[in-house]
């Protein structure tokens, strides 16, 4: 199964979903107010885990060997997986190349070493081969540590045989150093600015386009109710309702 | 070669949505602003047809401004961020 289908699938789940809980749960009613927060929450941990998983991290850790690996791809699983190319979408299997490393607190992490080429997430990463060289070069053994810092994004799940993809490698002075993440704090405050631009986008939009709309729809009401009103001081007296009636039948209805 | 095709017909209908969203954003906050001075200098109700006029050469001002040409960079910046990534992630 493709990712495409199964992000279908999941997306067509979700709709579902809240169409369901929309007719169960009427407006108002304690479950309606639970059942919001508890989407909101679902929505929380879908976007943050999409981003948990997308966004580059930077692990400390020490190369000790590197390997390649036929791979069988034709289960979900290939959500875990890379299309470096295009035949790759419609391989069955194909050999992928790894990390084996061991972190400062001395417990293993593999990376897969995979192009990402012009595919999602957008690394735009070509050069698997020379990421490979250049980690098999800073290999090292536990008495002489050389430590490195392994820019990577996924997530390493042992159940599913998924692994975080590594996108540079590179030698650091020992396994204490502190990497600030400056893509991620430039991708976040360019996202505010997003969130912000949009909303102020959409409240531009209602105040110019739609208020206005909904101001004259009350403005005809009103004068519907004007009319009606008038008629209805008219209607005094035999001749004032007689001409009250006239008068109904002038312009629109007054329903 | 087929994702690079995808990226870039996907990445144009994308960057195309939003460069429309953004002048109809744009213009509408110029129109709000020419209003408003416009309001502020003559005070409210006066001449409905010496308003529009304002108005209307004030927008056709805006159609030549420099602010509208920068909303370009809708397309031009995406691009830079792609070129660079690219450059940074396989040639660093």
């Amino acid at each position: 199964m493709s990712g495409y289908v199964f992000w279908g699938i999941v997306l067509a789940l979700i709709v579902a979903a809240v169409i369901a809980l929309r007719i169960w749960l009427p407006e108002g009613s304690a479950g309606r107010k639970r059942a919001k927060w508890a989407t909101w929450a679902f929505v929380a941990l879908l976007v943050g885990g999409f981003l948990h998983y997308t966004l580059p991290q930077h692990d400390i850790v020490r190369v000790v060997n590197t390997y390649q690996e036929r791979q069988d791809l034709n289960d979900w699983t290939r959500i875990f997986w890379s299309s470096p190319d295009d035949q790759s979408t419609g391989l069955i299997n194909r050999d992928v190349q790894f990390l084996q490393t061991i972190k400062a607190n001395g417990k293993p992490m593999v990376y897969r070493n995979e192009d990402t080429s012009w595919s999602w997430p957008p690394y735009f990463k070509f050069d698997t081969a020379n990421l490979q060289a250049e980690a098999e070069d800073l290999k090292s053994t536990a008495a002489a540590p050389q430590w490195v810092s392994v820019t990577h994004y996924g997530w390493r799940i042992v159940y599913f045989s998924a692994f975080p993809n590594a996108v540079a490698i590179k030698a650091v002075a020992g396994p204490d150093v502190t990497i600030i993440p400056w893509f991620n704090i430039v991708f976040f405050v360019v996202l505010l600015i997003l969130v912000l631009l949009f909303r102020r986008m959409w409240l531009q939009f209602r105040e110019r386009s739609i208020d206005p709309v909904l101001e004259d729809m009350g403005e005809a009401w009103d004068s519907v109710d004007d009319r009606a009103d008038q008629a209805a001081d008219r209607a005094r007296g035999v001749w004032g309702r007689f001409t009250g009636w006239l008068g109904t039948w002038k312009g629109k209805s007054r329903r | 070669m087929i994702a690079f095709l995808r990226l870039a017909v996907f990445g144009f209908i994308g960057l195309s949505v939003l460069y429309l969203l953004l002048s109809i954003y744009s213009r509408s906050v110029r129109r709000e602003t020419l209003e408003k001075t416009w309001d502020a200098e003559n005070g409210p109700g006066g001449d409905g047809a010496a308003r529009d006029a304002y108005i209307e050469a004030g927008m056709r001002d805006y159609e030549k401004s420099l602010r509208k040409k920068l909303i370009w960079l809708v397309y031009v910046i995406p691009m830079i961020v792609i070129g660079v990534t690219v450059y940074l992630v396989n040639y660093q």
